[in-house]
């Protein structure tokens, strides 16, 4: 037998040369110096922390610190130098440009015209960094480096905001698992301080100043924007609107590596004998049925899973995501009858939720009375979802409810002609972006495609921030000439829905690196066929209505598709009883 | 969707029926001016057979817009059965008595009967392949019949190893080794049944009672195993018998377009009168 030491928090720290003495320099620093360490428990001293979870960065002037539409990871302290913050998108940098009609036509003719002797052919153009554009790169794989060729040609041509020795950005991409704003540079030689969101969350929840600070921040930023695009906000005015924000308060539950918890990957918790009930006992409750509705609550990030007692268990009646909110209900039916209404649901957090909690007078004062008698009495109806339990249950236990563009298959459709295949290879280089394969659920397919993520974690850890969200299409995509082939993004998508592929010539030899002669790899997936015309080619390809995109992170339209699309073919088709040849 | 699907339907069959109304007052006008009907349905039977043909055709543009691949299932299902109409307007209902002209109704006639067969299996066979255990890409289906067998071999093995007895072994050899090495016959990819899992399973089942610790074990792995193989089996049988019905299909297809253009030149060569 074999004994190791079993590892622990730090035991791969985040930065490899953070030597002791500089955590200890690094107490001196503005945050850190004002923390009180007393208020670190034991277990997670201040200054192990600053040695575990974070990391001394410099840059070169021109460096990319933060990638516009880059998915945060980590905040930074500018410790020595003077970075520049875009305020508004860089042309080149930043691959947010939503495609033109003309480039969609020629995209799109081009792929059908192509003869795919081989797969994956790309020109040296389409995979090159820096061919023709501002960016180039430096560095090999995981630890390459993107920069402006031209900084001060950028800082004429562009609106920036500079950034001095002190100042923290990047603080709420990383905290609130949204794509960055602004591309960041360093204009000179710069130090930061790059905090990953493990020590980001534990910092705010023992240094409550610092936590003030970086709530403020978003506060400033980005909690009006956030509360305007909530419906139930939507009546609003602005000066409510700053009342309501200054009243809100934030909470996080539950565990922010939700994805090494996925049933099959290697964190899997929910294999084994841990039964449904368990499952749902052992995720935090933010909110309990029967008690006092703690206020109006607004997923800010995150899931959260609703259910309701059934016995000794608890059945999934919901699921919340992004921008949805709970409370709503009981607190209509509070202004209605005049009286506490008592929750009839609990909350819990699957994996991890943001949420915004506004208090109950205030929602009650403000919120509420805009959305007059008929809205009110509708939202106190609280109308379980269309979705039967058991779907609830296994789109949430496999996290599928993260999914905006499923592709969901009725198997009881699906002749399986594969035309859905060949038309994703025909678009994309003559390689399937998915595979027909992937859990089943009744006789619904969950394929292995790309399923566009509310919370994308391929996205964290992608060191040239080539995996990213297209800012116009919500589309996340990967530009190839700045993906380093690092394979980051395909081992952290839970899903397995990213491949990695050898790219070749035209002539059909693999293309190698100059230097070490090893193929260059390229991430794929599916994009939607969002440079194309027509919208995505497996579900315009698929001659029996069997393949559906479909939004899953919203419970409605898988609910009617669900409800009419099988009902329907086993009411119209004429086939035999289901298997009775089989049996 | 059900009552999507419906209107669909009604509309569809409705835009046919219209058609088929049009045709037939069109080739009346024609007779009662002396115009020569056959040859402009002619005309028009080739167009009908184009287009249907051209659905194929349409998958190698899949990056186009030219329509979702329902829509055109759609339009080939019901101009498939206007062309019938169509052919039958022009034919005068009879059975042409030239040769070419006998062959090409006859590939006509199976191509269009092969058209209402696929029909029926791509509606048929979706739901019972949904009713197995798992979902198998056809492709993959051969080296995922090999894995079981390979398993299968390794777990009885392995049984007997611990046991040092060879009863479950035995009967593995006799019995279960052939059946999860062989491929079906022709029989069973026309109409396949699981009365041999179920004789398999049943005697394996009366094996039970002789059987030690181990290789009770290792029964309930050959279970799962020769169930997956059934499974496996089914969907080779009933996915190969959709991708040959296609093949024949579109094979006739081309026969008759070839046919068509044959009988059209031969017809126009043939035409008297002035001009």
């Amino acid at each position: 037998m074999t004994a190791i030491t079993r590892p622990t928090r730090w035991s791969e720290p985040f930065g490899e040369g953070m030597a002791a003495d500089v955590a200890a320099r690094l107490l001196a620093v503005e945050p850190f110096r004002s923390m009180d360490p007393a208020a670190f428990p034991p277990k997670l001293p201040l200054r192990d922390l600053l040695a575990g979870d974070t990391r001394i960065v410099k840059y070169q002037p021109g460096d990319v610190i933060l990638l516009e539409g880059d998915y945060g990871n980590s905040a930074f302290l500018l410790l020595h130098g003077t970075a520049r913050a875009a305020l508004e998108r860089l042309e080149g940098v930043s691959e947010s440009a939503k495609p033109s009609l003309v480039s969609k036509i020629v995209r799109s003719v081009a792929q059908s015209l192509a003869f795919h002797r081989v797969p994956e052919v790309r020109r040296p153009a389409q995979i090159h960094p820096g061919a023709g554009g501002p960016l180039a790169a430096r560095g090999e794989r995981d630890t390459t480096r993107l920069f402006l060729q031209d900084v001060p040609g950028v800082l004429d041509a562009s609106q920036t905001a500079v950034l001095r020795a002190g100042e923290v950005f990047g603080e709420v991409a990383a905290l609130s698992r949204t794509p960055g704003v602004a591309t960041i540079f360093a204009e000179t030689e710069v130090v930061a301080l790059e905090i990953r969101w493990q020590g980001l969350r534990d910092l705010m929840r023992y240094a409550p100043a610092f936590s003030e600070h970086i709530h403020r921040l978003y506060r400033e930023n980005s909690l009006a924007a956030h509360l305007r695009e909530t419906p139930l906000l939507s009546g609003l005015s602005e000066q409510e609107l700053t009342e309501v924000a200054a009243a809100t308060r934030f909470q996080t539950h539950g565990n922010f590596d939700w994805h090494a918890e996925l049933p099959g990957s290697s964190g899997d918790v929910a294999d084994g004998d841990e039964t449904l009930f368990e499952r749902i006992a052992r995720e935090p409750v933010v909110a309990e049925e029967g008690q006092p509705p703690p206020g109006l609550l607004l997923v800010r990030s995150g899931f959260a899973r609703v259910s309701r007692r059934r016995g000794d268990g608890h059945q999934t009646t919901a699921y919340l995501g992004k921008g949805q909110a709970f409370g709503a209900a009981e607190l209509a039916a509070t202004l209605l009858e005049g009286q506490p209404a008592p929750l009839t649901h609990s909350l819990r957090a699957v994996g991890y939720v943001d949420l915004l909690r506004i208090p109950t007078e205030v929602a009650l004062e403000l919120i509420l009375p805009k959305l007059g008698p008929e809205s009110l009495l509708e939202l106190a109806s609280d109308t379980d979802a269309a979705l039967p339990a058991r779907t609830l249950d296994y789109l949430v236990d496999r996290r599928l409810n993260n999914g905006t563009q499923a592709m969901v298959i009725d198997l009881d459709r699906c002749t399986r002609c594969d035309d859905c295949v060949r038309a994703c290879a025909q678009t994309h280089d003559g390689n399937p972006r998915f595979v027909r394969q992937g859990p089943t659920h009744d006789h619904l397919q969950f394929a292995n495609a790309c399923l566009q993520c509310v919370d994308p974690v391929c996205m964290i850890g992608c060191p040239t921030g080539a995996i990213h969200r297209d800012g116009e299409t919500g589309v996340v995509r990967i530009n190839e000439p700045t993906c380093v082939g690092c394979s980051t993004c395909a081992n952290s998508c839970p899903y397995q829905n990213i491949r990695m592929v050898d790219v070749r010539e035209p002539g059909g030899a693999i293309v190698v690196d100059e230097s070490s002669g090893l193929p260059i790899i390229k991430a794929t997936k599916c994009d939607l066929c969002a440079d194309q015309l027509g919208g995505p080619a497996c579900q315009r390809a698929c001659p029996h209505d069997a393949l559906v995109r479909i939004d899953v992170a919203e419970i409605t339209p898988l609910a009617e598709w669900m409800e009419t699309g099988p009902a329907d073919a086993a009411v119209d088709d004429p086939a035999t009883e289901p298997g009775a040849a089989h049996e | 969707m059900t009552r999507r699907r419906t209107k669909r339907r009604v509309t569809n069959a409705a835009v046919l029926a219209v058609g088929v109304a049009a045709l037939w007052w069109v080739v009346q006008a024609m007779d009662a001016r002396l115009v020569c009907a056959p040859y402009w349905t002619g005309y028009a039977l080739l167009a009908v057979l184009v287009v249907l043909a051209v659905y194929n055709a349409r998958k190698k543009f899949a990056s186009l817009p030219l329509g979702s691949g329902a829509a055109w299932l759609q339009l080939h299902l019901y101009l498939g059965a206007g062309s019938a109409v169509l052919l039958l307007v022009h034919t005068g209902g009879r059975w042409p008595n030239g040769w070419l002209e006998g062959f090409l109704a006859a590939v006509y006639w199976l191509t269009f009967v092969s058209g209402v067969v696929g029909l029926y299996l791509t509606r048929a066979i979706p739901r019972q392949l949904a009713r197995t255990s798992e979902e198998f890409v056809y492709e993959r289906i051969p080296r995922l019949r090999r894995e079981v067998l390979a398993k299968s071999r390794s777990v009885v093995l392995q049984a007997a190893g611990d046991a040092g007895a060879t009863t479950l072994a035995d009967f593995y050899t006799s019995r279960i080794d052939p059946y999860l090495a062989e491929s079906r016959g022709g029989v069973y990819t026309m109409r396949p049944s699981s009365s041999m899992r179920r004789a398999l399973m049943r005697e394996l089942a009366d094996l039970k009672r002789f059987l030690d610790q181990a290789e009770l074990v290792a029964s309930e792995k050959l279970f799962a195993l020769v169930r997956k193989k059934d499974d496996l089996d089914f969907h080779e049988s009933r996915q190969s018998l959709l991708k040959r019905w296609l093949f024949v299909h579109i094979t006739l297809t081309c026969l008759v377009l070839v046919a068509s253009v044959a009988h059209g030149l031969l017809a126009l060569s043939m035409r008297g009168g002035p001009g």
